[in-house]
């Protein structure tokens, strides 16, 4: 593991940690983050992979092994998380959406069939929406606080509708390594008035980062082709060594550290160990914060009224409208 | 035509200290190209319909720049930042930030331009409007050129020069600087070549769409891409080369990724005879630096 040790003069991103960022005597936030997706995102890609059993059994070991190893190592470890699932796989697999809440962890909206977004437009994908959390509600009995795009990109209004669902956060984009608050796109108070259409009901982002996603560096099929190059599945140890470096560095810096798994690639019997090395590392510390999204959401509204003028949503906000 | 006055052969025999100021062995050119969210989905108006695909980008002069700026200070290294004059009037005060702080910032297109699918009138423009911001937000315009997404087009290197830029860092076919060559004739404008070796895209840099890498290659083992870097930054050393980098901030700014930057850094400075320079600082010297002793090195033809 590198030596972080020899920190250097404090920068202005370092600066902001003496900052009351987290709760009490807390250095950096962990969300320990699951998307269920099973065979669902093969199926949305190539829709003939319906006929083609072997593909579909790539995701579908997800729902048949690698959900109960990631609930042990949680369990196991007394961590806490969030679990990101497609509507159509809480009716498909009932019995595991009722097995991870019943361990206490949140249960957040993926879409309902890992729809590409890109291909919907806003009235699609509010459907999507609505679908999902039906689907999710009359399993768990409570309708999900919070969303995670499945694929591609959502139409302007959609986080403003999101909130108005209902949803208090989404883990969708990766403009901070910091919660923030979505622009609220409808008239009204904007920024920091905590009412009305201000904060109050603006959703808050927790940021994600694909170095910090199992997929990349470890999902393969041979056909149809993932990755489309076919390059090597990446090191176990140093993929290891890539999210143990992102942790000291989240945790130097004060930041909101969020991981992303999938049952179907590191639930299994090689790859649940560098999640138990990880998050041994990571409990090693007593300063560390590990929450579900929602918790992280909660705590940043209530200590926070908005984003610096410069934040990335705040400048995709102001340029798409003067462009629209 | 440009054509580069490369010298013509390598020799290694060049006494490395009459090439760099003050005896250094080697000079590296710490850089970074600053493009936040510019660049060919902004060009086509694309990303303004893509608030994930923005937020990646955005995320370097919001979020990184700061903490690269503060690794810079701490080790006491100049850098060079280039920098699309979009990003300069959206985040004005982190791009003073960098000036202030005695760094470079040069120029790398209006908004990521392709320099090679626009004409001569075009490039003038985007270079005109464009020095414009950077005399208005940052008090003067940027005297050097890196060239943004691919090739630059034939006649660039004219309008450079009638521009008044002193240097470009947009190659890749040498490790050490030289002149361009415009119609067969060494010009004024310096040349500091980089490489892909040392661009943290090829190694870190992932989107799943639009994709990159196209075959969606893997993340690579950060402990590697340190390796590599080192044994880059060793072997330029050992030879009294001139390094730099492709360095992007919104890439190799990430928290993790810094921790690399912080000691990668860490092992340049601990060699005897490292220049840390600014690319201007570089391309000054190369053109005025004493004149190589006879046989002292292959550069004297790049002087001819």
């Amino acid at each position: 593991m590198p030596d972080t040790t020899a920190a250097p003069a404090p920068g202005p991103a370092e600066a902001a940690v003496e900052s009351p960022r987290w709760p009490r005597g807390i250095r950096c936030a962990v969300v320990v983050s699951v998307d269920f997706d099973a065979e669902l995102p093969l199926l949305a890609a190539d829709p003939t992979t319906a006929q083609r059993v072997k593909t579909l059994s790539v995701g579908r070991y997800g729902a048949t092994r690698g959900v109960d190893r990631l609930l042990a190592e949680f369990q196991s470890q007394g961590v806490t998380t969030t679990w990101c699932v497609p509507g159509r796989n809480a009716e498909r697999y009932p019995h595991l959406i009722r097995a991870i809440a019943g361990h206490g962890h949140e249960i957040a909206h993926h879409g309902h069939a890992h729809e590409d977004f890109s291909r919907l437009g806003l009235a699609g994908q509010l459907e999507v929406a609505d679908r999902g959390s039906e689907a999710i509600a009359d399993v768990t009995g409570e309708r999900p606080r919070g969303f995670r795009i499945p694929a591609g990109e959502w139409a302007a209004g959609f986080p403003d509708a999101l909130a108005d669902r209902g949803f208090i956060w989404s883990s969708s984009l990766h403009g901070d390594d910091l919660p923030h608050f979505h622009p609220a796109r409808t008239a009204g108070p904007r920024v920091g008035t905590g009412t009305g259409r201000g904060t109050a009901r603006r959703l808050i982002e927790i940021p994600v980062h694909h170095e910090l996603h199992d997929h990349p560096y470890f999902f393969f099929n041979l056909d149809p082709a993932f990755p489309v190059g076919q390059s090597r599945i990446a090191s176990y140890r140093e993929v290891l060594g890539n999210w143990t470096t992102e942790f000291d560095a989240y945790r130097r810096f004060g930041l909101c550290y969020t991981l992303r798994l999938q049952p179907e690639v590191t639930g299994t019997p090689g790859r649940i160990g560098i999640v138990r090395e990880l998050l041994r590392h990571i409990r090693s510390h007593d300063d560390v914060w590990i929450a579900t999204a929602g918790e992280v959401a909660d705590w940043w509204r209530s200590r926070n009224t908005g984003n610096a003028p410069g934040h990335p949503a705040e400048v995709f906000d102001r340029c798409a409208r003067e462009l629209a | 035509m440009s054509t580069p006055a490369h010298p013509t052969a390598l020799s290694t025999a060049a006494a490395p200290g009459a090439r760099w100021p003050g005896g250094a062995r080697s000079a590296v050119a710490l850089a970074f190209d600053l493009d936040g969210p510019t660049g060919d989905a902004m060009l086509s108006g694309e990303i303004w319909r893509k608030p994930a695909y923005f937020s990646l980008g955005a995320y370097g002069p919001y979020r990184a720049l700061p903490r690269i700026l503060g690794l810079l200070r701490s080790a006491g290294v100049t850098a060079t930042f280039f920098v699309p004059a979009w990003v300069i009037e959206t985040w004005p005060d982190a791009c003073l930030a960098i000036v202030e702080q005695g760094h470079e910032v040069a120029h790398h297109g209006y908004r990521h331009e392709r320099y090679w699918d626009l004409t001569p009138a075009e490039q003038a423009e985007v270079i005109s409007r464009s020095q414009e911001v950077f005399t208005r937000v940052l008090g003067a315009p940027a005297q050097g050129f890196r060239t943004p997404s691919g090739d630059w087009h034939p006649q660039t290197p004219r309008l450079l020069l009638e521009a008044g830029f002193t240097y470009s860092s947009s190659m890749r076919g040498d490790d050490r600087p030289y002149f361009h060559e415009i119609d067969g004739a060494p010009t004024s404008l310096v040349e500091i070549p980089g490489r892909w070796d040392l661009d943290d895209y090829a190694s870190l840099a992932y989107t799943r769409e639009p994709d990159f890498p196209k075959g969606q290659d893997r993340i690579a083992s950060y402990e590697l891409t340190l390796d590599n870097w080192i044994r880059e930054f060793d072997g330029h050393h050992a030879e009294g080369l001139c390094m730099t980098t492709l360095f992007h901030p919104k890439v190799s700014g990430k928290p993790g990724r810094l921790l690399l930057l912080e000691r990668f850094l860490a092992h340049m400075s601990a060699q005897p005879g490292v220049w840390f320079a600014a690319c201007r600082e570089i391309a000054a010297w190369w053109a005025q630096r004493p004149a190589p002793q006879a046989g002292g090195g292959p550069e004297a033809t790049a002087h001819a």
